[in-house]
């Protein structure tokens, strides 16, 4: 039997399913906005409260309307049943929205046609109202651990006319038409709504409330719960009131479960694609429709993964053409077949799935093409291996914290953290952990990741991670007296300090290393300027690339971090008006004692942690009042996403600088005008949106649409940018990105002739490896879209080899660089140089180990000059503003 | 700034003439040679038509005069029959069904004398057969005594009780977004003053804060738009409200866009771009694609100004009630309904009238969601789009709105024409829509300001008589009572003293 047929065959079967549903009725579209998602998948089973602290982390994401959780890869034991079943029988959900029973339901749809091999009322707590915030009861659930009956399969196969299918794609399909049933029968948005199949897949659940997702957790006693692979999400439903959970994710099509931030422009197109396969949506959201979608190609189509993520989101544009022959073959098939089902808009999924025909476990983050909602991909490896997804690098942090503390194994900041170019021929838009079915000698299995086509990301092994000790958690006990810096610390620098350390690092092992720093800590204690410079030399080790041996970055950073926030917080409170010292602390307890700085008072210290991500009680409002009382000089640490920093200051803030460690949030340094903020990490989204004057600069990437509409500032990024920089940006901002970024860089710049006080975009288009050596990315810009539509400004590309094509620019052109136009860039390059070690003679001028001119090197590409448009502007005596 | 404890005390009137030789009328006085300049057409016409000139008579203002049906009829008067009254050839080729030739001639008149015109003029409605223009308000029969003068016709802006100022304007209007560009800084500072003197807003549209309007701040709305041009931190927090548009009723789904010709280099210098080259702003906000972004976006102004309004103006798609909701939970203080029957003649044909909704569709639907959703007391709801006459407002409050935005009837009162020419070239013919410097030259600010502090003291003096009529004493009972409204095809009372 040719696919077709099968296809067909399959889905005739479910013609009748629908009998007596009014297959005409417009429902409408439930709408809600954007969400928060989160998702990550360990080697090892762990515990629920892990989804916990990342689901808190966004709540700013969801407003408690809707929540729910997902959870893959169990241990047989917790659940009650052995090995054996857990693999092979389904396990279904089935939510008593009433809180009545359903023995009616059990009497019609389960016990005549299904084997119950165990099945339980799962445990919840006692009474909902002792958890804040919850206001709706959630669903009980009935747990069923089953297989079809036989003779009831044999039975489906002649009557369906579906005896060519595999059985067990037969018993897939028999399992799946069954909760259909149930659902058009006991939630029927017409009529009464009494229960419906939360979940019905292999060794994975899926629960959710009316509320914030970590609720999930606390009321169904997730807590201590093991799974390898956990999926949260925080619903932002627009209608007020809700009654159940029906509308929330995840949302199932058979073994997999779907999470989704975004929102599609046209879910009647899918759902009409759909109700040609005779499909129907009963929950009226987008992401119902993206899981039906998802589980029709997969199992009904038998695609591939890849297939079923073209399908998802096309490849486009230059991407297609960069495509192997074979592939751009396939893929036009693919998009001719399924375009109008492609989910047109801003979209991200995350996606736990149990394929069940290659016994693989699996988490996966798609983005759509034009990457329009954020998300961050890490990995880590090391003992224990880790991959985790989410829309907010802190959801990331707070994971790993999260893990981190219960065991060592995990640390707290990952190998590696990257945005997936969405529809692009280099990544696909989407990246997958895929765990192994089998479990090895020490009770792991085995992690892989790899994006659409593949291409496996991966860690080198030679470096070790730390597992810390007890030691490690006992500061107090200081130095053991091995390594004493007292000499150096009175006649020393930073730099030299520095150095001492990176030479030592080869030899060292981390405990050594551990105790040099805690050295370092020791003698800060001793005078302000020892303080200073420890801060400084801390400082220099999170932000620089230097070789770090056989020993992980990560585990490095996770100790200097430590040791560093140690530090900080045994300033003096802000409080403490006697004690002499160039520092104050503040935190959240402490926020009303702000007040202006004493004399010799210079730097305040902001402690992060507890303050709220915005509003009146975040530290963005601290510290608009601490600049108004005369505070300068900042350091802010201990972050878990806190939004807005250097908002509010007002006009003409030269003069003031912040220093911002940990998973800082979105918007910081939006509306800067003089300040100087410098972000020692990755950086969120939306930054420096409108700046107009100052100085920012970041020792990592940075995330969507950053400096969108800026007039002006100073900008250094040592890694990436996401998507949309610069987008409508005018004036004279002057920005240098040392790697690249995903996509649409420039849009709509109209920074004036940057050789007249105008601004411009440096793009070296570099990265830096483990060992911290700085080398070319396979291309400076990858995407389609450059400078496009601009009128204004120029960008200046490192392109020695000439990869860059006209195709990708959209009406800007390369014009010559000219000697004005180094004298131009090279002092940005020089200051760049500075701040991150990346050297103008070594780096950027050396092509392939030739030191080449800057000619050779360096492309410009500017707006296409309309002769009209030039000789008026000569008419009108345009002189360019300063 | 208003506030019920100081009583606010409206501007004054003043008469503020056509500023061209030739204002428009509907009726010219022509004399025959029979005239022998007897004076007597003079004594007559209490409109101050006729006039002395020398040893003749003369009509310099006989676009005031009422016509053939004048009952003060100096026609009559006059001893030689003299006097011919003929109707004005301009008159027919003026407006368009939306702003009838009565509805312009009618607005000229209020901004001119801060009156409503006592007859002659259709002021109310105009000729679309369709959206206001079908409704009618309907007076039903009320013992309550209301003295017209005594309303209250002030509302609330703020409604969330969050700590931020309880911000109140005397009248429920304020000026909608018209940007420094698309129209000459002459317009912006007259209505900027007018607002100011009315102790209401208006808003500076998308193009920068001038420096000329700083002595306005309390009465600014400063928005914050697409292409952010103009937008900085400090323009942010000058003001009392920030604005967010994100869609506007006559082009949504097509950003903004100032033609290059536009593009001087005064206008370049304000939003720090190119001169000559057209500047687009996008038409979504590249940072906010779902309602949580939204809110984020909302948060950072919210962060920048701790004091400011939020006001979020949104076109009116098929889910307009969804989006008004979405903006509540958000933070937003203000939802603005911008429906389909407005813009100037940048907007392009193909948008204006076919891609949103009417606002008297879109404003019952989300009123009445607002109130299922029980928080309808918590937002400021306003409507805009093509309220042209206190009636269209009165008519829209009716159906659910707290106030209205005005943006066309502003330029009517400057004297707009709507000839639709304000994207071509740099020459709008009234000096309004425009930035060439000479143009701009014909209008003066002074001027500009009276004649909107008139309109809104006419238009003021009207809603005060409907709603005195009505039984209401206050402008703020009539959210949402429709029972005050009747479609023409529904009902078949003729006009009269109980329908209007």
């Amino acid at each position: 039997m040719n696919s077709h047929e099968y296809i067909q065959r399959v889905l005739a079967s479910r013609n009748d399913l629908y009998a007596g549903f009014d297959k005409n009725f417009r429902f409408p579209q439930e709408a809600e906005g954007g969400c928060g998602v989160t998702g990550f998948c360990s080697s090892i089973p762990v515990r629920g409260k892990h989804i916990y602290q990342p689901s808190v982390q966004m709540h700013n994401r969801g407003n408690g309307k809707g929540g729910g959780i997902a959870a893959m890869g169990f241990i047989p034991e917790t659940l009650g049943v052995g090995r054996d079943t857990l693999d092979n029988d389904y396990l279904i959900h089935i939510a008593d929205l009433k809180g009545d029973g359903i023995a009616g339901l059990e009497e019609k749809f389960i016990n005549p046609y299904l084997d119950v091999h165990y099945s339980e009322n799962i445990p919840h707590m006692d009474d909902y109202r002792d958890i804040p915030e919850l206001e709706v009861r959630p669903p009980d659930i009935y747990r069923y651990f089953v297989r079809v009956k036989p003779k009831v399969l044999s039975a489906f196969a002649v009557k369906k006319k579906l005896t060519h299918m595999a059985d067990r794609d037969l018993e897939d399909e028999c399992i799946y038409q069954n909760s259909v049933s149930i659902n058009k029968t006991y939630y029927n948005p017409q009529g009464e709504m009494k229960a419906f199949v939360m979940s019905h897949g292999r060794d994975f659940f899926i629960l959710k409330i009316v509320g914030y997702a970590e609720r999930v957790v606390q009321y169904y006693k997730l807590e201590n719960f093991k799974a390898h692979i956990w999926i949260a999400h925080q619903r932002y439903p627009t209608k007020g009131r809700v009654w159940h959970p029906g509308g929330a994710h995840p949302f199932i099509g058979l073994n997999e479960a779907l999470v989704h931030n975004g929102d599609f422009a046209n879910y009647y197109s899918v759902a009409e694609y759909l109700k040609q396969r005779n499909i129907f949506p009963l929950f009226h959201t987008d992401t119902e429709v993206s899981a039906l979608l998802f589980d029709l190609y997969s199992r009904v189509y038998g695609y591939p993964l890849e297939y079923i993520i073209e399908a998802l989101a096309p490849t486009i544009e230059m991407d297609f053409d960069s495509l192997p022959e074979e592939k751009q073959r396939i893929y036009q098939k693919i998009q001719e077949t399924h375009i109008h089902a492609s989910p047109d808009g801003p979209w991200f999924f995350i996606i736990a799935r149990n394929d069940t025909r290659q016994r693989e476990l699996q988490l996966l983050g798609i983005t759509d093409t034009s990457m329009l909602r954020p998300q961050v991909f890490a990995l880590q490896d090391g003992p224990v291996k880790i991959g985790l997804i989410c829309s907010e690098k802190q959801a990331i942090d707070a994971t790993l914290e999260s893990l981190a503390e219960e065991d060592p194994r995990f640390g707290t900041v990952a190998d590696v953290y990257w945005n997936a170019r969405g529809g692009s021929h280099t990544d696909g838009g989407s990246f997958m952990f895929k765990l192994s079915g089998t479990v090895n000698a020490d009770g792991q299995r085995e992690l892989i990741c790899a994006d659409k086509f593949g291409k496996e990301i991966s860690i080198p092994r030679h470096q070790e991670a730390y597992i810390p000790g007890r030691s490690y958690y006992v500061l107090d006990g200081g130095s053991t007296g091995s390594i004493d810096l007292g000499d150096t610390f009175r006649s020393g620098s930073a730099e030299g300090l520095f150095n001492l350390f990176t030479a030592c690092l080869k030899d060292w092992h981390f405990p050594e290393v551990f105790e040099f720093l805690k050295e370092v800590k020791r003698q800060a204690e001793k005078s302000d300027a020892a303080f200073g410079l420890a801060l400084e030399i801390f400082t220099m080790l999170i932000d620089r690339r230097y070789p770090t041996f056989d020993k992980k970055r990560r585990s490095l950073v996770q100790m200097y971090e430590y040791i560093l926030n140690a530090m900080l917080l045994a300033l003096p409170p802000i409080s403490d008006r006697a004690t002499q010292c160039r520092y104050r602390l503040i935190d959240f307890n402490s926020r009303m004692d702000i007040r202006a700085a004493g004399a010799g008072e210079e730097v305040l210290a902001v402690d992060a942690s507890r303050f709220e991500p915005e509003g009146e009680l975040s530290d963005s409002i601290i510290l608009q009042s601490a600049y108004r009382l005369g505070w300068k000089r900042f350091i802010i640490f201990r972050c878990k996403g806190q939004r807005f920093y250097g908002c509010g200051f007002g006009p003409n803030t030269q003069g003031a600088r912040m220093d911002i460690y940990g998973s800082s949030g979105d918007y910081i340094a939006s509306g800067a005008d003089g300040l100087e903020i410098y972000i020692h990490g990755n950086a969120q989204d939306q930054l420096g949106q409108i700046m107009k004057l100052g100085k920012l600069v970041i020792y990592g990437d940075v995330g969507q649409t950053f400096m969108y509409g800026a007039k002006g500032g100073d900008v250094y990024i040592l890694g990436n940018a996401a998507g949309r920089p610069l987008v409508n940006a005018v004036g004279r901002p002057r920005v240098v990105i040392n790697g690249t970024c995903l996509d649409y860089l420039a849009q709509s710049f109209m920074a004036g002739d940057p050789l007249n006080g105008g601004g411009f975009v440096v793009v070296n288009g570099l990265t830096i490896d483990h060992q911290g050596s700085v080398y070319p990315q396979a291309t400076p810009y990858p995407g389609s879209n450059l400078y496009s539509l601009a009128s204004g400004g120029a960008i200046y590309i490192r392109d020695p080899h000439h990869l860059l094509v006209e195709e990708q620019l959209n009406g800007g052109v390369f014009a010559d660089l000219t000697e004005a136009d180094w004298r131009l860039i090279e002092p940005y390059l020089q200051e760049n140089e500075d701040l991150f070690n990346i050297s103008i003679q070594k780096h950027l001028l050396t092509v392939d180990g030739r030191q080449k001119t800057y000619k050779e090197v360096y492309r410009k590409v500017t707006a296409h000059k309309l002769a009209a448009l030039a000789k008026a502007a000569e008419l009108d005596g345009l002189e360019e503003y300063e | 700034m208003y506030s019920s404890d100081k009583p606010f005390i409206p501007p004054q009137v003043r008469e503020t003439p056509t500023r061209f030789r030739n204002a428009f009328g509907k009726y010219r006085v022509h004399r025959t040679d029979a005239c022998n300049a007897s004076g007597q057409c003079i004594s007559a016409c209490k409109l101050g038509v006729n006039k002395k000139a020398g040893s003749r008579v003369v009509s310099p203002n006989d676009y005031r005069c009422l016509g053939p049906e004048c009952p003060m009829a100096c026609f009559d008067t006059c001893p030689q029959k003299a006097i011919v009254i003929r109707k004005d050839p301009n008159f027919d080729t003026l407006g368009d069904y939306r702003w009838t030739p009565d509805l312009l001639l009618s607005t000229y008149y209020m901004a001119e004398t801060g009156k409503i015109p006592d007859s002659g003029l259709e002021y109310r409605t105009g000729g679309t057969g369709g959206g206001f223009d079908k409704l009618r308000i309907v007076f039903p029969k009320t013992s309550k005594k209301i003295i017209p003068g005594e309303v209250d016709t002030s509302i609330r802006l703020n409604r969330l009780d969050d700590g931020r100022p309880e911000v109140e304007i005397p009248i429920p209007v304020y000026g909608g977004g018209m940007s420094f560009g698309s129209v000459s800084i002459s317009a912006m500072l007259g209505r900027m003053r007018a607002a100011a003197a009315w102790g209401t807003f208006a808003c500076t549209g998308e193009g920068g804060y001038p420096d000329e309007i700083k002595p306005y701040d309390d009465h600014v709305i400063t928005q914050i738009a697409t292409g952010l041009f103009g937008v900085r931190e400090e323009t942010i927090q000058r003001v009392r409200i920030v604005e967010f548009k994100y869609a506007q009723g006559a082009k949504p789904g097509l950003g903004g866009h100032l033609l290059g010709d536009k593009v001087t280099p005064a206008v370049a210098r304000m939003r720090e771009a190119v001169v000559g080259s057209s500047l687009f702003s996008p038409f979504p906000f590249h940072s906010v694609y779902s309602v949580e972004d939204h809110k984020k976006h909302i948060d950072w102004i919210k962060t920048t100004n701790r004091r400011a309004l939020v006001s979020v103006k949104v076109s009116t798609p098929t889910d307009v009630d969804m989006v008004a909701v979405g903006s509540y939970y958000a933070g937003a203080h203000i939802v603005h309904l911008d429906g389909s029957y407005g813009g100037t003649g940048a907007a392009p044909d193909i948008a204006k009238k076919n891609i949103a909704m009417p606002i008297e569709y879109a404003v019952p639907i989300v009123h009445r969601f607002l109130v299922a959703e029980g928080i309808r007391d918590k937002v400021t709801l306003i409507a805009s789009g093509g309220v042209r006459t206190p009636h269209d407002l009165i008519k829209i409050i009716a159906l659910g709105a707290d106030g209205v935005v005005t943006g066309t009837a502003d330029m009517v009162a400057m004297e707009c024409l709507r000839c639709h020419n304000c994207e071509s070239g740099r020459g709008c013919a009234r000096g309004i829509a425009t930035t060439d410097t000479e143009l701009v030259n014909l209008m003066e600010i002074e001027w500009a300001a009276q004649r909107i502090i008139n309109l809104f003291t006419a238009w003021r003096t009207e809603i005060q008589r409907i709603l005195a009529k009505m039984g209401l004493s206050s402008v703020r009972e009539l959210v949402g009572r429709t029972e005050f409204l009747a479609h023409d095809d529904y009902q078949t009372a003729p006009l009269d003293a109980d329908v209007e």
